[in-house]
């Protein structure tokens, strides 16, 4: 059989420190705190304990950095020392390195991060922002495309941005007066193909893109929409619900 | 003005220009600068006739007419995405639902696989559950296609045949014949096959593209 | 994708994983003892583990990938290599394959009850969802795995199933990695950085 090449063999002590073991994994040299979310650990070596945020002695770094109620609940501590390896259904893995600084991203890319960053939940849905100083670890379908604003982003492709205002939603005017357009913008056959919605980024900054997202962070979305529905009243919760009932009928159809 | 770059190995950015339109496919555009307009498009530049045949065929993946003054990003879900260039009224044969993005100045036509390998031809589609029918694109020009896993390119030449899983076709061009073949005595197919049962040979002088994978799109 | 390079030898390798070939190549079924007598077939019925390998012979190149994952060779000098069935792409001709009980291990990735064991002196491709991690482990430096990202292993290593109730309560709850696998002793582990199906509640 060719070529009899051998995998590198890593162990506890040449496992990399803080950095990629492959495109698709990485490796946290942990000595104290991390936040990380539940489900991304494919391995570790050491003593290393996990724990839930809401159990009690938690609180205090919790409360100085966790203001995503929304979230905590996919969301962990681990806690000791070690080595610990990340990786997220075999998409790309990417650490950043923040100083003073922010950048948003998606909630279901976000692996882990250094309890030098304070967390906490974007004005879009879907997103996390990281404020501080200190290093995270995020996932993306494909390797992540930096581009600068200005720039209109499928709602689907966008990982997250830096330093540049929050988006706004842009609308292809010509693409929803057109035949297929108008019936999609009634009926939402089809749901949405991306062409007639995007993100619009203007100002400086830097926005992180990727090939696609996949079902993945749909769980997320829903909390987000789930969470929302709480501001309504009555009637509003009724339009909705015939809103819901009729795109479910036109799916049916379609 | 400059071709197709590929940015990752899932996203390639397309120049937008006068002269420099493309159809791609819709749902497939991840980000855009510039003016750039899309547009519905049921025909693809085929015409009403051409549409009326793919959709005899069943080859009928909807696509948009992207035109104006920019660039866009096009890339669908996490596939691999491989730049084609056709040159010198080179024919590509590719299935409908793997062509990401092709230039307008394309000819693109719908050809029945029959015509190629005779009755093999007819079961290489029918096995390989693509459908009897295959896109074709003729002129100077470039596409991207869409692939699970990277894509390989097998150079064909006459002293050289090569077979292919059906499943794991994605692309062919040059001269080449095209016919089903199997690799195993007739008992073997009956049940229990070794899941080769099928082949697909290609004859003749070209390249055929291959993915790594026995997944459709 | 996994290139062979054959001249008259015959490998084995996972049924419909042959993407393309050139040159003369024979392809053929395992007959229902795959190779490994009565014992053997007898055994994987029970196991519920489905003879999953055809025999390659030919002169020529023959071309091998599986749904696009990762491909990642592993040198045998006579140790004990167990991997799950479906995550064995391609091996020589001249390595034994077994099947080997594990218990609750198989149970939690989906995979049945059993677990291919690759015995003797020569490749075995292993197939992976992205590339595959080789974590060694020593008396001194056990590893926990999650199950769904396990593939492969060898050497002599023991290998339990830990309900930790820290790992268990925290990560669990339906969604997570509600047990991990912890491996001691004298070995190598091979983890994929995605996750397969499969939900183990102890």
């Amino acid at each position: 059989m060719t070529p009899p090449t051998s995998p590198t063999v890593y162990s506890a002590a040449t496992l990399p420190a803080n950095d990629n073991v492959t495109a698709y994994a990485f490796c946290v040299d942990l000595d104290g705190q991390w936040f990380a979310q539940k489900g991304k650990m494919i391995a570790y070596y050491g003593d290393i304990r996990f724990q839930a945020l809401s159990s009690g002695p938690l609180d205090a770094l919790v409360a100085a950095n966790f203001h995503s109620p929304l979230y905590s609940q996919d969301w962990i501590v681990a806690q000791g020392r070690g080595k610990l390896l990340l990786a997220d259904r075999g998409f790309d893995v990417n650490s950043y390195d923040l100083d003073d600084g922010n950048l948003t991203i998606r909630a279901g890319n976000l692996l882990a991060f250094e309890p030098g960053l304070e967390l906490k939940q974007s004005i879009i849905p879907g997103f996390l922002t990281l404020i501080g100083t200190g290093r995270f670890v995020a996932a993306s379908n494909g390797p992540v495309h930096f581009v600068e604003p200005p720039i209109r982003v499928d709602p689907q492709a966008l990982l997250g941005w830096a330093d540049c205002p929050s988006p706004a939603h842009h609308y292809d005017h010509s693409y929803m007066r057109g035949v297929i357009g108008a019936a999609r913008s009634m009926f939402g056959i089809g749901g949405t193909s991306g062409e007639e919605h995007q993100f619009d980024f203007t100002g400086q900054g830097t926005v992180l893109m990727q090939s696609s997202e996949v079902v993945a962070d749909e769980d997320a979305l829903l909390r987000d929409l789930e969470g929302q529905i709480g501001v309504l009243g009555v009637s509003g919760l009724q339009r909705l619900h015939h809103t819901i009932g009729r795109r479910l009928a036109a799916e049916r159809q379609d | 003005m400059p071709g197709y770059q590929s940015i990752t190995s899932k996203m390639v950015r397309v120049p937008i220009g006068p002269g420099q339109e493309v159809y791609s496919r819709r749902g497939a555009m991840l980000a855009y600068t510039g003016r750039v307009h899309f547009a519905p498009s049921t025909t693809a530049g085929q015409g009403i006739a051409g549409a009326l045949g793919r959709a005899v065929a069943g080859e009928r993946t909807e696509m948009m007419h992207v035109t104006g003054q920019g660039s866009v990003m096009f890339g669908k879900a996490g596939l691999h995405v491989t730049v084609v260039e056709l040159s010198g009224g080179d024919t590509l044969y590719v299935e409908a639902d793997r062509l990401l993005v092709h230039d307008a100045s394309l000819r693109v036509g719908t050809m029945f696989l029959g015509e190629q390998g005779g009755i093999g031809g007819v079961i290489r589609g029918a096995v390989s559950g693509q459908g009897l029918f295959t896109t074709t694109l003729t002129g100077d020009g470039s596409c991207a296609l869409l692939t699970h896993g990277g894509v390989m390119e097998m150079p064909v030449t006459p002293q050289r045949p090569v077979h292919v899983d059906p499943q794991a076709y994605v692309a062919h061009r040059g001269r080449l014949q095209n016919k089903l073949t199997t690799a195993v005595g007739l008992r073997d197919l009956i049940g229990r096959g070794s899941g080769e049962a099928f082949q697909l040979q290609l004859v003749g002088d070209g390249v055929v593209y291959v993915q790594p994978s026995e997944r459709k799109i | 994708m996994l290139a062979v390079e054959l001249a008259g030898d015959t490998i084995r390798a996972l049924n419909g994983s042959m993407v393309a070939y050139d040159g003369r190549m024979t392809f053929k079924r395992q007959g229902i003892s795959g190779g490994e007598g009565l014992r053997g077939a007898l055994k994987r019925r029970i196991a519920g583990e489905g003879m999953t390998l055809m025999e390659i012979t030919g002169q020529g190149t023959v071309y091998l990938a599986s749904e696009a994952t990762e491909v990642t060779l592993v040198p045998l000098n006579g140790e004990a290599f167990f991997v799950e069935s479906e995550s064995l792409l391609a091996l020589d001709g001249r390595l034994r394959t077994g099947v080997q009980f594990v218990g609750l291990r198989g149970m939690g990735t989906g995979q049945g009850l059993a677990t291919t064991k690759v015995e003797g002196h020569g490749t075995v491709a292993i197939l992976s969802d992205g590339p595959a991690i080789a974590l060694e482990v020593t008396p001194q430096t056990p590893l926990s795995v999650d199950p769904h990202a396990y593939v492969a292993h060898s050497g002599q290593l023991r290998q339990d199933v830990v309900t930790d109730v820290n790992w268990r309560t925290v990560l669990g709850q339906g969604s997570g990695e509600s047990v991990q696998f912890r491996y001691q002793g004298h070995g190598v582990v091979y983890v994929q950085p995605a996750e397969r199906g499969g939900i183990l509640e102890v």
